[in-house]
């Protein structure tokens, strides 16, 4: 009893699923049958009177393509938790250059709204994607759609043929309620292997797609690495040069002075010393920037723990793991666990910190908690978008929930091929 | 005293083998590399050493590891590190086995050098040299800082030389006050603390630093 309840309920819910299936795979079909009927009414024999229908026809599939692959999509995706990517070229920024004029990417244009337009019908105009859904929306209704008109088909054969008297319209009666019966609870998953077939981003999509993220990586890349050197360009120019600079004239001044006024000479060379001391002092901050020596010394797992004690926050550090990683993303990692635990002190007003380093089947993941106030949240230009800048480019990604009043987690995820 | 230098640059070790002949102590070896330190270490029997952290043969914590490794074998055996940059990780390792005689300062502590040979000697005695920059760092750590809320000022300078290191007099010395005052500031903050006083110098440091550093 139980089993036929459930075999019913499959079936109810099955044929609602074809229904839907049919109806989005038969969508552009309907508007192709429309403007043909639309000809044969206005004249078959007339060629004038199909130039609207083969306007409809253009306009409409153009029009419906990407709609009815997004629903296709999405049903997908509802039904089977199997969620088919769609890989759409991605708009770039529009921005304002000095001359007034706004850049989409592709051109110039007066106003933001121009802009904004033409790079949308660019960038519709060039993406494969456009073609891939052209293409889906042919193949749909002979595949998914075919297989899902089955129970519907069924259902109505049934009732046709059931409805006369003659034995042979009986028979394709009691078939079609077979068909219609036998089919009800499966005919709507034809839709799945059909959607991640022809759906799915072709290879050279992805290709493209990863070109431009490579791209904007390295542009990124760039950028902060110039930035860097910079600052550390400053720092030594203000910094210890400055200092080196002053030393070398008291010791100067001191060595003049040494026969004439012994006393001055000597509190000369004490400045002097003090002086060297303040520059290895703002040296050693310096290099602790640029790479702190524990990090070079021991390696990630050790430069978190002496960096926790330096914390003024209660800091526990969790790892099960011994291994050495790359350098350069043991140093994001590590610069981005700083981060993450100064934002905790400085904006979070946290009091305790916890910090894990796991490893899962495909790379490294960091996760960050703190006991703050909450409310973190990647802004552009801000020092968490920075942070996920200099993941992405060693393909890493970082995830924040900070829900306001608190708790913040953060969590770093690197691929690594040496695990 | 006897004393092994291991340094890898050049001019810091020669100044360094200058700067101890010049205050009367003998160098009886220099090494160059971790592995040679330890060899210096274990067949020298010096009675102090003074190591740098980094060295070759891979410019990671060599000199460490190797006195580290030198004091495994002979317990309690005195050693200096010295290093361009202090951390907290390196001197809880270097007080890890309880059996005195480390110290851990600044390359640039070697510029007053009356109290760097007075750091050394208090090594080579079984005492502690801890660096200030580690100490400030400790007493201004997360779980620490809450703990030492009750301290007066003075309370909280004197058990900063004292986790130095230092003794009651020397740290007289640097305070300009008096023997007494100072052994009257050890109690009463021992007493805030709960720590048990001794006058084993680097039992006092450890005390001092175990407390502070406990969850």
């Amino acid at each position: 009893m139980r089993q036929l309840r459930s075999w019913a309920a499959s079936a109810c819910t099955g044929s609602v699923r074809a229904c839907a299936v049919l109806v989005v795979s038969l969508l552009v079909p309907a508007v192709w049958a429309g403007a043909v009927a639309l000809g044969i009414r206005w004249g078959a024999g007339n060629p004038w009177s199909w130039t609207a229908p083969c306007v409809l026809v253009c306009g409409g599939t153009l029009a419906l393509s990407r709609p009815v692959c997004r629903m296709f999509r999405h049903l997908v995706a509802r039904w089977t938790a199997t969620v088919v990517p769609a890989g759409y070229r991605q708009a770039g920024p529009v921005t304002r250059m000095s001359t007034g004029y706004w850049w989409n990417g592709f051109g110039y244009e007066r106003t933001s709204r121009d802009a904004l337009l033409d790079q949308k019908w660019r960038i519709r105009w060039s993406d494969p994607a456009t073609r891939r859904d052209l293409r889906f929306t042919a193949i749909a209704p002979f595949t998914a759609g075919a297989v899902a008109a089955l129970p519907p088909a069924g259902v109505a054969a049934a009732v046709l043929g059931l409805g006369r008297p003659e034995p042979a319209a009986r028979a394709i009666g009691v078939l079609g309620l077979a068909v219609a019966l036998a089919t009800a609870p499966y005919a709507w998953r034809c839709a799945e292997p059909v959607a991640v077939r022809f759906l799915r981003a072709s290879p050279a999509m992805a290709l493209a797609q990863r070109v431009d993220e490579l791209t904007a990586q390295r542009a990124d890349t760039t950028v902060a690495q110039a930035a860097e050197i910079r600052r550390i360009e400053r720092d030594l120019h203000d910094g210890a040069q400055a200092r080196l600079v002053g030393l070398g004239l008291s010791l100067a001044t001191a060595e003049k002075l040494m026969e004439t006024d012994p006393d001055r000479a000597r509190a000369l060379l004490r400045e002097a010393r003090a002086g060297a001391a303040t520059s290895l002092t703002e040296l050693r901050e310096l290099v602790s920037g640029i790479s702190p020596p524990v990090l070079n010394e021991r390696g990630l797992l050790a430069a978190v723990r002496a960096f926790a004690l330096d914390s003024p926050l209660d800091v526990a550090v969790e790892a099960e793991l011994r291994l050495r990683l790359d350098p350069p993303i043991e140093s994001a990692l590590y610069f981005g666990i700083a981060e993450l635990v100064t934002n905790a002190v400085k904006h979070a007003r946290a009091t305790r910190a916890r910090i894990v380093v796991a490893r899962d089947g495909t790379g490294l993941v960091v996760d960050v908690e703190d006991d703050g106030r909450g409310g973190a949240a990647v802004r552009p230009g801000g020092g968490l978008a920075g942070l996920r800048r200099r993941l992405a480019a060693f393909d890493g990604t970082l995830e924040i929930t900070s829900p306001e009043g608190g708790p913040t987690r953060a969590r770093m995820m690197v691929p690594c091929a040496s695990l | 005293m006897r004393i092994v230098v291991a340094e890898d640059l050049y001019l810091l070790r020669d100044g360094m083998v200058r700067l101890l002949e010049a205050y009367g102590h003998e160098v009886v070896a220099t090494a160059t590399t971790g592995p040679e330190t330890l060899e210096a270490l274990l067949a020298r029997r010096p009675d102090v050493a003074v190591v740098d952290v980094r060295m070759p043969p891979a410019q990671s914590d060599e000199g460490l590891r190797a006195a580290l490794a030198a004091r495994g074998q002979l317990p309690g055996l005195p050693v200096l590190i010295l290093s361009q940059h202090v951390e907290q990780l390196y001197a809880r390792e270097l007080l890890a086995d309880g059996s005195g005689g480390v110290g851990y300062l600044l390359k640039e502590s070697v510029f007053d050098a009356d109290q760097f040979i007075d750091a050394l000697e208090r090594v080579a005695r079984g005492g502690t040299a801890m660096d200030p920059a580690v100490i400030a760092k400790l007493l201004a750590g997360g779980p620490s800082r809450r703990r030492l809320e009750g301290l007066t000022a003075r309370e909280h300078s004197v058990l900063a030389l004292m986790a130095e290191g230092l003794s009651n007099q020397a740290i007289g010395r640097r305070l300009f006050l008096s023997d007494s005052a100072i052994s009257k500031y050890t109690t009463s903050l021992f007493g805030k603390l709960g720590i048990t006083d001794d006058d084993h110098h680097n039992r006092r440091v450890r005390a001092v630093l175990t407390y502070l550093n406990r969850p």
